[in-house]
């Protein structure tokens, strides 16, 4: 216990200085072909994070953008464990065919309003697995997407940065 | 008219007349009769155990039927209390009886020993000399155990839970006829008047000795520990008419044997008797309900719980033997009166969980929770007297336990200032352990409830469930009235069991009731469990009405799929079963129960990384009996063997022992002479 106390002590603060908060309206990494207005969630937002088949690289970086050094919790998004608490969905990897049906009722699941991430470029595109035997195609051929972040695996920066315009914060 | 006499007598005549019934009736109608001639009894013995309360004296003397010492029965106020209550759950039982005798209870022997039964739990509370107690226990004892044996031909480990009960019972029969024997040996004769008389004279040597040989003896009927290896192997084992009979009614008379002794016949003692009981008492109850939250066999859950219970009854009977050795007579009064509520709460919860565990076992043969669930929509009655037993049994407010549980508690902590140093350590820790029995005893409740109830079948069988015939829902009715009638008005009842419990340790009664409150003589404290649990009642329905304005409030109702994790409809297969509800805590309590588990992972053959089956085994065995009773069965094993090189076969080596102790006798006889 005391150890764990002088660890927390000695190791201080190592969250990244926060860069400047984004313009409200305009997505930083939001597709050309991505809605202009976003619904504005008042400075917080709960994420279900849906992994779709993904080679899990995605899924390291989205832990450390919620890791303590560029801690995305700290501009009001958070991570929970149903889509019932969840305001958006972070979706990676591209959809594989066993995984359509649970991403539509996970959608479905969702209270309105609801934005869909679609983090890396299988989200996207399918990425190199484009076309792939057991592929149904990228999210939005399965659920309307809303913001998009490219990037094999995007960078946490990236993703945070492109959470920070849900937030406004 | 002397009700006590008259109920006594007509006790034995009806439960004599309904054993013969059952010898001499006809198959198809024998159980309805029995089952009738039982309650019967059952209500005659209520008159009786009522009056004798009330102070209506009992005496029966039949000098002629027992050679040299004859038979005497006296009802007193104590005895009042267990004749009723035994009395009480017969008549529940008696009805339940007749229709659980479908499922292959309807044999002559079974319905002509149960009646037989029941008159001899009636009778021993109401014995006044050695010799018919020791009867009286004796008959209890071989009739409770045919009972057990009831189903040995369907299932092979009745056989074994019959020989643990017939081992245990009998050599608790040795002890307890060892002790009254030294007690009589020091008294005029063996009438309990005299032992009586002789009580506080005889030296405190021996009458430490009695105490101890006799509390084994009783302790072990009581099913404390270490003594209480029979209970979770025959309770479930017994068909559940009898399982009823036997927690409910059977186990008080341990509790009664020790309360008549220590404090009618020896009068009190020093305290390290009582210290003694209250420890083995408050560790009974821990050890039993915890083993009884781990186990996945309903009517071995129970079984356990009436360890528990026990536990919490010899520890009102601790308490209230330490208080009155250190002069604090009202405290003593006020414990003993918590014992012989608990004594009667958990006769009426006990009866009602074998009774309805008893409605499953018939309609699913099944006991395993695990294999249960689902059985709301199939069995909704069953379902409600179990929820409503389990309420009771969990000592939450409006329940039947919480009044005893609450009582025991003041006794306890109002204990702390009053008496000396042994107190001031004993005192806390017993309401610590009464507190983790409690909150122990709700997981248990929830979990029987929770996983072997609601949700889904878990077996075809428990999903064909039906409702049980209308005269096992009658029995179970009538305890259910009971259990609802402790929790809400225990006033009815208090101010009789406080003056029993003032008679027997000589104080003034500790309770004072009005219409719906309980209020402590002499300390601060009251109670009023009607208003409780109108106050719960009004503050749910207000709670739900305003949840409901609100949800009403909005403008759409939208529907909505079931969360099941996107994956597909959710099967039995993905619910939490009584294992697992149950890990968490065996975990916590792993040094006490250090449970085996063992998991073996089995691969596809063409990738490692693929697995095929896992299968998991959790084993948890009762490690006092493990410690304490393999070694002592092992060296009887080992004896046997060595035995039996004394007995090769020959006639003439056996010829040859008999002359030899023949001379080896006489010749001591003339040496001694």
């Amino acid at each position: 216990m005391l150890s764990l106390w002088r660890k927390i002590r000695s190791t201080g603060r190592v969250a990244e200085p926060a860069p400047p908060a984004p313009a409200p309206t305009r997505p930083t990494g939001a597709a050309a072909d991505g809605p202009a207005a976003l619904p504005m969630f008042g400075g917080s937002v709960q994420i279900r994070h849906v992994d779709t088949g993904s080679c899990s690289g995605c899924e390291i970086e989205i832990g450390a953008a919620f890791g303590p050094v560029y801690d995305a919790e700290r501009y009001g998004a958070r991570l929970v464990a149903s889509p019932r608490h969840a305001d958006a969905l972070l979706v990676t990897g591209p959809v594989t065919r066993n995984m359509v049906a649970p991403l539509r009722r996970t959608y479905e699941a969702v209270p309105e309003p609801k934005v869909v991430v679609a983090v890396g470029d299988c989200a996207r595109n399918c990425g190199v697995f484009g076309g792939a035997y057991g592929i149904a195609g990228p999210v939005s051929n399965v659920v309307p997407v809303d913001l998009e972040i490219p990037g094999c695996p995007p960078r946490p920066e990236t993703i945070v940065a492109a959470l920070r315009t849900l937030t406004g914060r | 008219m002397n009700v006590a006499l008259g109920g006594l007598l007509t006790a034995l005549v009806t439960g004599g007349l309904s054993a013969l019934a059952g010898l001499l009736f006809p198959t198809p109608r024998r159980a309805t009769v029995v089952g009738i001639g039982t309650a019967a009894t059952g209500v005659a013995a209520v008159a009786a155990g009522v009056a004798a309360m009330a102070g209506q004296p009992a005496v029966v003397a039949l000098p002629q039927l027992l050679p040299l010492a004859g038979l005497l029965f006296t009802l007193d106020p104590l005895g009042g209390v267990f004749v009723a209550v035994t009395g009480a759950v017969a008549v529940a039982v008696g009805i339940y009886g007749i229709g659980y005798a479908r499922h292959g209870l309807r044999g002559r022997s079974f319905q002509a020993v149960l009646p037989l039964f029941v008159l001899s739990m009636v009778l021993v509370p109401a014995a006044a000399s050695v010799g018919t107690l020791l009867l009286c226990w004796e008959l209890m004892a071989l009739t409770s155990l045919l009972l057990v044996l009831a189903e040995h031909r369907r299932r092979p480990q009745v056989a074994s839970a019959g020989r643990w009960y017939a081992v245990m019972t009998h050599l608790g029969l040795v002890v307890i006829l060892i002790g009254l024997l030294v007690f009589a040996a020091n008294a005029a004769d063996g009438s309990f008047a005299a032992l009586r008389a002789a009580g506080p004279t005889v030296s405190p040597l021996v009458a430490g000795l009695v105490f101890v040989l006799t509390g084994i003896g009783f302790g072990s009927k009581a099913g404390i520990i270490p003594l209480h290896a029979w209970l979770p192997r025959a309770h479930p084992e017994a068909p559940s008419n009898v399982s009823a009979l036997m927690s409910a009614a059977m186990v008080n008379l341990g509790a009664y044997g020790i309360v008549r002794i220590g404090f009618d016949l020896l009068g009190g003692g020093p305290g390290w008797w009582w210290l003694l009981l209250l420890g083995l008492g408050a560790a009974s109850a821990i050890y039993g309900i915890l083993l009884a939250a781990i186990s996945t066999d309903l009517k071995r859950l129970l079984g356990y719980s009436t360890t528990e219970n026990m536990g919490l009854v010899l520890v009102g009977v601790g308490a209230s033997g330490l208080f009155a050795a250190s002069g604090e007579s009202t405290l003593a009064g006020l414990a003993m009166a918590a014992a012989l509520l608990h004594v009667i709460t958990h006769a009426a919860f006990k009866t009602l969980l074998f009774q309805s565990a008893g409605s499953v076992l018939a309609a699913t043969g099944r006991r395993d929770l695990d294999d249960l669930g689902g059985l709301r929509t199939g069995m909704p009655f069953t379902t409600a007297a179990f929820g409503l037993g389990a309420l009771a049994a969990s000592a939450l407010p409006p329940g039947a336990a919480f009044v005893s549980e609450w009582l025991l508690l003041q006794a306890l902590i109002h204990g702390l200032p009053a008496s000396g140093l042994s107190a001031a350590i004993v005192m806390p820790l017993a309401v610590a352990a009464v507190a983790l029995t409690a909150g122990l005893a709700v997981v248990t409740f929830v979990k029987a409830f929770g996983i072997g109830f609601l949700a889904k079948p878990r077996s075809p069988e428990a999903a064909a469930a039906r409702e049980s015939p209308a005269s096992m829902l009658t029995g179970m009715g009538l305890a259910g009235a009971a259990c609802v009638g402790l929790a809400l008005l225990p006033t009815v009842i208090l101010p009789g069991i406080g003056a029993v419990a003032a008679g027997v340790v000589g104080s003034g009664n500790p309770v004072v009731v009005d219409a719906v409150t309980i209020r402590l003589a002499d300390v601060a404290g009251s109670l009023s469990p009607l208003l409780l649990a109108l106050a719960l009642t009004v503050a749910l329905v207000a709670a739900l009405a305003a949840a409901r304005a609100v949800a009403t409030r909005r403008a759409t109702a939208i529907d909505a799929r079931l969360w099941d994790c996107g994956g597909g409809p959710l099967s039995a297969r993905m619910e939490y079963t009584a294992t697992s509800f149950a890990e968490p805590l065996q975990r916590v309590f792993d040094d006490v129960l250090s449970a085996e588990q063992d998991v073996d992972v089995t691969h596809v053959e063409e990738s490692r990384y693929l697995v095929q089956t896992i299968d998991y085994r959790r084993r948890v065995p009762d490690r006092i009996e493990r410690r304490l009773y393999q070694p002592v069965l092992a060296a009887l094993a080992g004896w046997g063997r060595v035995g039996r090189r004394l007995a090769p076969g020959s006639v003439h080596r056996y010829l040859g022992y008999g002359f030899y102790s023949l001379c080896a006798m006489l010749i001591l006889l003339v040496v001694t002479r």
